[in-house]
């Protein structure tokens, strides 16, 4: 090597930049943008509203999470729909329905008039090829196909009439959440109804109040008006759910106008909102109850049992010694901040019809000498350290699992472990994803478990999953249920309850389920945390709550806040970026690439020179 | 989603089986070019990451690109002017920024640059690549670059206090050559031995560096785009390991690696083209 | 030996950012390490919180309150012992592996070698997040899960370096006198080679230490740490799962997260000016 080798040429230097900057070109061409579309008219009001939710599929036949499940609600009509009041049921599709005296038979009368978003008339065929369809292609019935079990047969012997023949009583049949398909449309798709997302052409045909009309997979959904929807069309001339990784991106970008609704808030984030410009917000009533699961010793739906459940718990003095020591008061007003309701009964408040409370003497809780008596008197002994141990002299440990992406479960671990530490129990804490946590719930191996579930207008569901039935029928199988629950007098009146279609009669056995469920203590509801929401003022003028008046608008039972949403002062198509970003975003463009030239000149300049 | 639903789906892709098996499995799969089919999105693997590329080339393009073209300058600049005022300050401004957690610096600058903090207003959107509903190519790249601004930002601000470092070092090394005192003795101005000979000899190990040190700014990425729910595939990755979706995971991790190992194979070919030494040698 | 040692650390007081580290460094051991003194058990109580959460500082908690009511002056003060627990052993576990991998690497040659370099040089381009997100989220929860997925991924910069400096040592007359009077293995290892690396390992040490505090917090803040645990990164997941951030929580971010900053920093500046005491060639470099 000579000393004049030293010396570099300039010229491939200078390569470099260009081919960098050529390659980002392509990738800001590349990267998925809205170039090309034509330009609206007329100024569009749009309502966007903030989602952190995901999309596990468009499809109306395979979509499990919340985000897609609400938007088929606006895009595809069901059959019947829940009051904005009160949750009862009213009608959708069907105008009118009708038990037969065996109860085992339902005529619904169809709406007639109603059209597909292609032109294409919606018929009582529809539902019956969408219904027949759940019932005989598993891949169809992977979202929706546990309201369709029981049924023997679907017909529908004319346009603006479905027959519906039941196995078995069915006491839900007003409450069928399944969104209706086109046959027109999906028959095409029956090959490959597993795997065929309904993400491929835009519009999507549908005919709920809003029409599917473009998508990207974790940026937005938008959703346009449906000019022709029976009951009226929507105020808004376009929905967005636009996406966000997390609520403090929703919360900042509600602050700064980027989006006109941001709902799930957590305690913090609702009071930071509080006298905010233009916001308004609404603490409504739950529909989830979040309860502390007690392993009874998991066991299969022949009664054989599996797992290392702690055998203590099986011990009902022990149960409601854990219980008596929990401040569930306490959990409300520390995790939740104060926006939670006390648990009580298993389903909701927000649901009045079912809701119910145990009688006075028996609420238990906050009482950490009654749950060490509880636990002497069961023979679990204080040793000289403060560590009780069980009958037959064993360290007593229990271990309980949360989920890493409930924010709750740390904290609500956190205050449970140090009450029952209180106590001499003592508990180890896992708080991990949510995968590992089912692995273990479905191997039997814990003992204490954070469960919280949402709870539907109509019940049945949530009931269903602490029935004996609801058990796995291998040990370690994957199984419908929840915590392994099994208890016959629950079960007698679950029984009755699916076959009761006086609703009032119904509701009495629903309300001595929950007492049952109570007294055994396997399945603790800690609280129902309040849905925590805001909206600006100044985009949307008024909303319809569902239920009446202490309900929520995100995540209702119906389409009714966003198909009755009235644009405000200020709704307009603005595409909310500030000036400002324009500007600086611009400037910091043209300072890069005049860095860039200056950078390629100079060396080209040199280069020469040394030539 | 349930337990019970989880475990169905779990189930159905095979995830219950023991992981040799599921290993195994994989291996057989991914000879026949097959990554699998994520169990979160119910979409093949390949496609997923294909639909989430372009977003995080031209966020860590770009990023990269301002962070090396600075973190270079700078170095450059501290080296000859070494243990000046400003070589110390530059130096202990990218100490520091070096060790500050990315997503805790992405987070201030949402506070302050996107929500608006005292007298700053927000400037930025808070997260995303673009907005929807905007129309018209000069809209559209304005909305885009005001979107990219925080993200890349904070990119730069952890990615060019390494190559600020590695600059400064290989160009002290160099100055310590002869051939710099014979290019002075000749009589060249001291700007002009430094642009004309120490830089672009200090350039190699630097760019080789900056493309070894590629695996960081993927891992950058991950946390930026999470912070700022950027579309990109660091963002999946994040989602992938909330649940975990192993499929996902594993084409994620196998692509990450494939395409930090091609970076280098690209720095190697490109060596040749920056040092004349290399390619007579 | 000694002899140097005691000049490398004359030479050590002429860096005034080290010396600036050091001092600094010393006093967070010395708080970690005393902490128990300030911080009592109920302190850190979620039940027992002494004050309404996310208070803003006042005369009563000078940092203010975390979610729980907690002051953020104890959790913070608390959140130094695992983070520091967790970066150190995290630390010591990688470059116990990578100067291994080094020392055997740069002693043996053929296939050995060949072998564990190639394997180094597989985990060195890895990008080591991923590598580690991805460990730490199919192994059991927990602080000891963060330690392995830390230690397992961060060893390869060492071991390059262990591996060079071992071929230069090796290369030193005094042994290969040893070698040819018919020294084993084992005995060059331990007798000439490692002592001679000591100074070297400690540097990068030093400097390993950063990088493994910020995974730790990085790895929290991903939820795959221990949220029951008071930890800097914890703290900061905690504050960002309950909304903090959109609050305006200030006083709960910038504890942790200049806690970190400073942690990190002082390790640098402790470890580059080693470096550079232990390497005269760079000096002026820091």
């Amino acid at each position: 090597m000579e000393g004049t080798g030293h010396i570099a040429e300039g010229r491939p230097t200078s390569r470099l930049p260009a081919l960098a900057i050529a390659l980002l070109l392509a990738a800001f061409l590349l990267a998925p943008a809205p170039f090309g579309k034509p330009a609206a008219a007329a100024p569009k009001k749009v309502l966007t509203v903030a989602t952190n939710g995901s999309v596990d599929s468009l499809s109306p036949f395979l979509a499990q999470r919340v985000l897609p499940t609400e938007v088929h609600r606006l895009v595809y009509d069901f059959l019947t729909n829940y009051d904005p009041k009160d949750d009862h049921a009213v009608p959708a599709m069907a105008t009118s329905w009708s038990p037969s005296p065996d109860k085992l038979t339902w005529t619904y009368a169809i709406r007639s008039g109603m059209k597909w978003s292609d032109g294409v008339p919606v018929t009582a065929r529809d539902i019956a090829w969408t219904y027949n369809l759940m019932m005989t292609n598993k891949d169809a019935a992977t979202a929706n196909g546990n309201f369709v079990a029981n049924f023997k047969s679907v017909t529908a012997p004319d346009d603006s009439t479905l027959v519906v023949v039941l196995g078995k009583p069915q006491a839900t049949m007003l409450a069928l959440d399944i969104p209706v398909a086109p046959q027109h449309v999906w028959e095409s798709h029956v090959s490959d109804i597993g795997t065929f997302s309904n993400d491929a052409t835009f519009p999507i045909v549908g005919d709920g109040p809003f029409i599917l009309s473009a998508y990207r997979k974790d940026q937005y959904i938008q959703l346009d008006a449906n000019p022709g929807y029976w009951r009226g069309r929507p105020k808004f001339d376009q929905l967005i759910f636009k996406h966000y990784a997390n609520q403090d991106a929703e919360v900042q970008a509600l602050k700064k106008g980027e989006v006109d609704f941001a709902g799930d808030l957590t305690p913090a984030q609702f009071n930071s909102l509080k006298g905010a410009a233009n916001i308004t917000l609404n603490n409504g009533d739950g529909k989830r109850f979040y309860a502390l699961a007690i392993n009874p010793g998991a066991t299969t739906t022949n009664g054989k049992p599996f797992g290392d459940g702690n055998p203590a718990l099986k011990d009902p003095l022990v149960r409601q010694a854990i219980m008596e020591a929990i401040d569930k008061p306490a959990l409300v007003n520390k995790t939740l901040g104060g926006f939670g309701v006390v648990g009580q009964g298993y389903i909701p408040p927000i649901f009045s019809t079912y809701t119910w409370s145990p009688p006075a003497t028996e609420t238990v809780g906050s009482d950490p000498a009654k749950a060490s008596q509880l636990l002497d008197q069961a023979g679990y002994r204080k040793g000289p350290d403060g560590r009780r141990t069980t009958p037959d002299g064993k360290p007593f440990t229990l271990r309980l699992y949360g989920e890493t992406q409930r924010a709750e479960d740390a904290q609500n671990a956190t205050f449970v472990k140090e009450w029952l530490d209180a106590i001499g129990i003592n508990v180890s804490a896992s708080i991990v994803d949510q995968a590992t946590v089912g692995d273990n719930e479905t191997a039997g191996n814990y003992d204490l478990a954070f469960d919280s579930w949402l709870v539907n207008p109509d019940p049945d569901f949530v009931l269903s999953i602490q029935t004996c039935g609801a058990r796995p029928a291998t040990a370690g199988g994957s199984f419908p249920g929840d915590n392994f629950v099994c208890d016959s007098t629950y079960d007698q009146l679950y029984a009755a309850q699916i076959s009761e279609y006086d609703a009032a009669a119904r509701a009495g056995l629903i309300k001595r389920m929950e007492a049952q469920l109570f007294t055994d203590r396997y399945v603790n509801v800690l609280y129902y945390p309040n849905t925590l929401e805001a909206y600006r003022n100044d985009v949307i003028g008024s909303m319809q709550m569902q239920p009446q008046p202490n309900g929520i608008y995100d995540g209702q039972d119906g389409y009714w806040s966003w198909w009755s949403a009235t644009p405000g002062a200020a709704a307009s198509s603005s595409s909310h970026v500030g000036a400002w970003a324009v500007v600086a975003g611009v400037a910091v463009v043209a300072v890069v690439l005049a860095a860039v030239v200056l950078l390629v000149v100079r060396r080209r300049s040199t280069a020469q020179e040394r030539e | 989603m349930s337990a019970a639903q989880l475990a169905e789906l779990r189930h159905t892709f095979a995830l219950d089986k023991p992981v040799v098996v599921q290993f195994g499995d994989y291996l057989l799969r991914l000879a026949h070019g097959d990554l699998g089919v994520s169990f979160q999105y119910r979409t093949p693997v390949l496609r997923l990451i294909l639909e989430h590329l372009g977003a995080t080339v031209y966020l860590v393009g770009t990023a990269t690109l301002l962070a090396a073209a600075l973190g270079l300058w700078l170095g450059a600049r501290t080296a000859w002017r070494r243990g000046g005022a400003a070589d110390r300050a530059n130096t202990a401004i990218a100490l520091t920024l070096w060790s500050v957690p990315t997503f805790w610096l992405g987070l201030i600058l949402i506070v302050v640059f996107a929500v608006g903090v005292g007298p700053i207003p927000g400037l930025f959107p808070t997260g995303g690549i673009s907005a929807p509903g905007v129309t018209g190519i000069f809209p559209v790249v304005a909305d885009r670059l005001a979107h990219l601004v925080l993200p890349c930002l904070t990119l730069v601000a952890v990615l060019y206090a390494q190559y600020l470092l590695i600059m400064r070092s290989s160009l002290l090394d160099e100055m310590g050559e002869d051939y710099l005192t014979t290019a002075r003795a000749k009589g060249l101005r001291d700007t002009e031995v430094l642009r004309r000979h120490a830089v672009p000899n200090a350039l190699l190990p630097t760019v080789t560096l900056v493309f070894l040190q590629l695996g960081t700014v993927v891992s950058g990425a991950v946390l930026v785009e999470a912070v700022f729910s950027w579309p990109g595939l660091g963002s999946l990755f994040y989602q992938a390991l909330t649940v975990p979706d192993l499929p996902l995971l594993q084409g994620l991790f196998l692509f990450f690696s494939a395409s930090v190992i091609v970076m280098n194979l690209l720095a190697e070919l490109l060596c040749p083209l920056l040092d004349p030494r290399v390619r007579t040698g | 030996m000694s002899g140097s040692l005691a000049r490398s650390l004359r030479e050590y007081r002429n860096h005034r950012a080290g010396v600036v580290g050091l001092a600094a460094l010393l006093l967070f051991v010395a708080l970690a390490v005393g902490a128990p003194l300030f911080v009592t058990a109920r302190d850190l109580s979620a039940v027992y919180a002494p004050g309404a959460p996310r208070q803003p500082p006042s005369s009563h908690f000078l940092l203010g309150t975390d979610a729980y009511g907690r002051s953020m002056l104890a959790v913070t003060l608390w959140g130094a012992r695992i983070s520091l627990a967790v970066g150190l052993l995290a630390t010591m576990m990688s470059v116990g592996i990578g100067s291994l991998t080094g020392i055997v690497a740069g002693h043996f040659r053929g296939w050995v070698s060949t072998l564990l370099m190639r394997v180094t040089d597989w985990f060195l381009v890895l990008p080591t997040l991923v590598l580690a997100a991805a460990l730490a989220s199919v192994m059991h929860r927990g602080i000891v899960t963060v330690i392995i997925a830390i230690g397992l991924t961060a060893w390869p910069g060492t071991a390059r370096l262990v591996r060079a400096q071992t071929l230069t040592l090796e290369a030193r007359p005094y042994v290969e006198r040893a070698k040819a009077l018919g020294a084993g293995d084992w005995h060059v290892m331990r007798r000439h080679v490692l002592p001679n690396l000591t100074p070297l390992i400690l540097a990068q040490t030093t400097l390993s230490v950063s990088a493994a505090i910020l995974m730790e917090a990085t790895l929290a803040f991903l939820g795959l740490s221990d949220p029951t645990k008071v930890s800097w990164g914890t703290t900061l997941q905690l504050a960002q799962q309950v909304g903090a951030v959109s609050a305006g929580d200030w006083w709960i971010l910038l504890p942790p997260g200049l806690a970190i900053v400073a942690v990190a920093l002082a390790f640098t500046l402790c470890g580059r000016a080693l470096e550079a005491t232990l390497n005269p060639r760079l000096e002026g470099k820091g």
